[in-house]
């Protein structure tokens, strides 16, 4: 994995992506189920509770990984 | 028969609804598909849906049976066996005691010897559904205890398949010693030959039942799971074990993927059917009878748990929180109790195994989420010296292996003993942290000059270590949490 990316396994549910956002302790971890549902936690500075947690379907995901990425536009 | 649909009907329509309104404030659901079948079952005083529990027994047979072979398909032999001998030792440890514990008590119940094994299987191996379900919805899947629990669960998987074939004689009626040791041996020979199958024979498997269709895919899959199943209890070994070797076997065929996805609706469904179909077989006036046991079985496994939790703490270095986490995530029963139970029943054995699982299975549905969201409150009344470290200020913290500024640990030992600037100042200082980026040594927050935060608020240097003796925790400023290595990535660690 590229750099500020650590992967990590959890055994029956997944794979989990921490991703560094760099600018004072953001961060975001991604959690890939095995049944294609992914969990998107959100990481701010001085708090170790997510601020935000999501729960995205394969579908919903690779709409937002598309409009993330800049393949998608209207 | 449309009089058997509309009871079918609307017993598995209001047992869907029922569990739907527990998801609400976040209770597991299978708990609420048996209560249903005990509210409207024959059993019970009320109205009944279902007059004849054993019209569903074929139905509910091949509940257990996907329920098991899920459980095989899915098991992620690779991530077990990659994480270490440590994690092995952690879920040892955690078998041991609540199975352990289980036995003593089903002893002294005094219900027989057969039925105190069973119970010790029941009362031992908690719900993987359950918990996994409770790490999502508490938003602790970024915790650094959180792979350790979900490792743990899954070797008691591991676990539920060699206890399965122990007590195989015990289910099949047998009496002599000879008769048991005679069973034990068919049991782990039978085991033996499902491995061998799932080593050489996955390819013959795949081609049997791999059709490039799902809807033949999946045929061919629910025909070869059912009759291996029924061939496994036709030998005496149990249709359970069966299952769950054949999930294992196809976990090695090319088809594994396609038959994960296809087999959770079916499962989902039939395994409902299966708690239903239990819940309708137990009577809610058998309830009082087993109601102290129940009350004493439910305390004896939180406290095994949470004496695992510590054990497993101490194992990997985690504070108060991180153990009483792993302590109390773990503690809900659910699919495995009640298959035993199931089994327990067919069997013949003591009749009170039935309520007595139903309803401590049911209370600890409505324990379990409560007390894992409250670990908070566990942690911070165990003392220091029942882990390896004492974490003196950090106890309440959360831990995470999330931390993604590892990359700038580039010091971790050092021979100062003191604060430099308290020195120069000439005060005092309670505690010292080390700078893991520039080598920088301060002291802590219960000191008056607080130097380590300052030196982060200047620097932006991220993490720091204690340097107390007998502490080994770090600290990321960014994160504001504590952070452990990975596990897998320095397994002496």
């Amino acid at each position: 994995m590229g750099q500020g990316v650590h992967v990590q396994e959890l055994p029956g549910i997944g794979k989990r992506y921490d991703i560094d956002l760099g600018h004072g302790g953001d961060r975001v971890s991604v959690v890939v189920r095995r049944d294609g549902t992914r969990d998107l936690y959100v990481f701010t500075a001085r708090s170790d509770e997510p601020t935000a947690v999501i729960e995205l379907s394969e579908e919903q995901s690779r709409k937002v990984g598309a409009v993330l990425s800049g393949t998608f536009f209207a | 028969m449309h009089a058997d649909l509309i009871g079918f009907g609307a017993i598995v329509l209001i047992a869907g609804l029922v569990a739907r309104a527990g998801r609400r404030v976040g209770l597991p659901s299978i708990p609420f598909y048996m209560l249903t079948g005990i509210v409207l079952g024959p059993a019970t005083p009320g109205p009944v849906l279902i007059e004849h529990p054993e019209d569903l027994a074929l139905l509910a047979a091949i509940g257990l049976v996907l329920l098991l072979f899920n459980l095989g398909v899915e098991f992620p032999v690779q991530q077990v066996f990659g994480s270490g001998k440590r994690l092995f030792i952690a879920a040892g440890c955690s078998i041991g005691l609540n199975v352990g514990a289980g036995l003593a008590f089903g002893f002294s119940l005094g219900w027989g010897t057969s039925e105190a094994f069973v119970i010790a299987g029941a009362l031992g191996i908690s719900s993987s559904a359950i918990a996994t379900k409770l790490l999502i919805e508490l938003r602790r899947l970024a915790n650094a205890e959180t792979p350790i629990i979900l490792g743990i669960i899954v070797i008691e998987d591991l676990f539920l398949a060699f206890y399965l074939a122990l007590l195989s004689p015990i289910l099949a009626g047998a009496s002599s010693p000879a008769e048991i040791a005679m069973h034990i041996g068919m049991s782990f020979g039978y085991l033996l030959l499902l491995v061998v199958v799932a080593k050489w024979g996955a390819r013959a498997v795949g081609w049997l039942i791999g059709s490039h269709e799902d809807e033949l895919l999946v045929i061919g899959m629910v025909g070869l799971v059912v009759l291996v199943a029924g061939l496994s209890a036709e030998v005496g070994v149990s249709d359970a074990i069966g299952a769950l070797m054949i999930g294992l076997v196809v976990a090695r065929t090319a088809v594994r993927e396609r038959v994960e996805r296809l087999v959770l609706p079916l499962r989902d469904v039939f395994a409902a059917i299966f708690f239903v179909a239990f819940g309708l077989s137990i009577d809610v006036g058998a309830f009082g009878s087993v109601a102290g046991p129940v009350a004493i079985a439910v305390l004896i496994t939180i406290v095994a748990n949470i004496g695992s939790g510590l054990i497993t703490g101490s194992l990997f270095g985690f504070n108060q929180r991180g153990a009483s986490n792993v302590g109390l995530t773990v503690l809900g029963r659910g699919e495995f109790s009640l298959i035993l139970a199931t089994l327990a029943l067919a069997a013949g054995l003591n009749p009170r195994i039935g309520p007595f699982v139903a309803l401590y299975v049911l209370i600890l549905a409505v324990l379990s989420p409560m007390l894992a969201a409250q670990s908070r409150y566990l942690a911070r009344v165990i003392p220091d010296q029942f882990l390896r470290s004492r974490w003196r200020y950090v106890r309440e913290e959360t831990m995470s292996t999330a931390c993604s500024h590892t990359d700038r640990i580039h010091i971790t030992e050092t021979d100062a003993e003191s604060c430099f600037q308290c020195v120069e100042a000439g005060d005092g200082w309670e505690h010292l942290r080390l700078c893991l980026t520039c080598g920088a040594v301060g002291c802590c927050d219960d000191s008056a000059n607080k130097h380590a935060t300052a030196h982060f608020e200047e620097t932006g240097h991220p993490l720091i270590r204690s340097l107390e003796p007998g502490e080994d925790w770090r600290y990321c400023y960014l994160d504001g949490a504590l952070v452990r290595e990975p596990i897998g990535a320095h397994p002496t660690g």
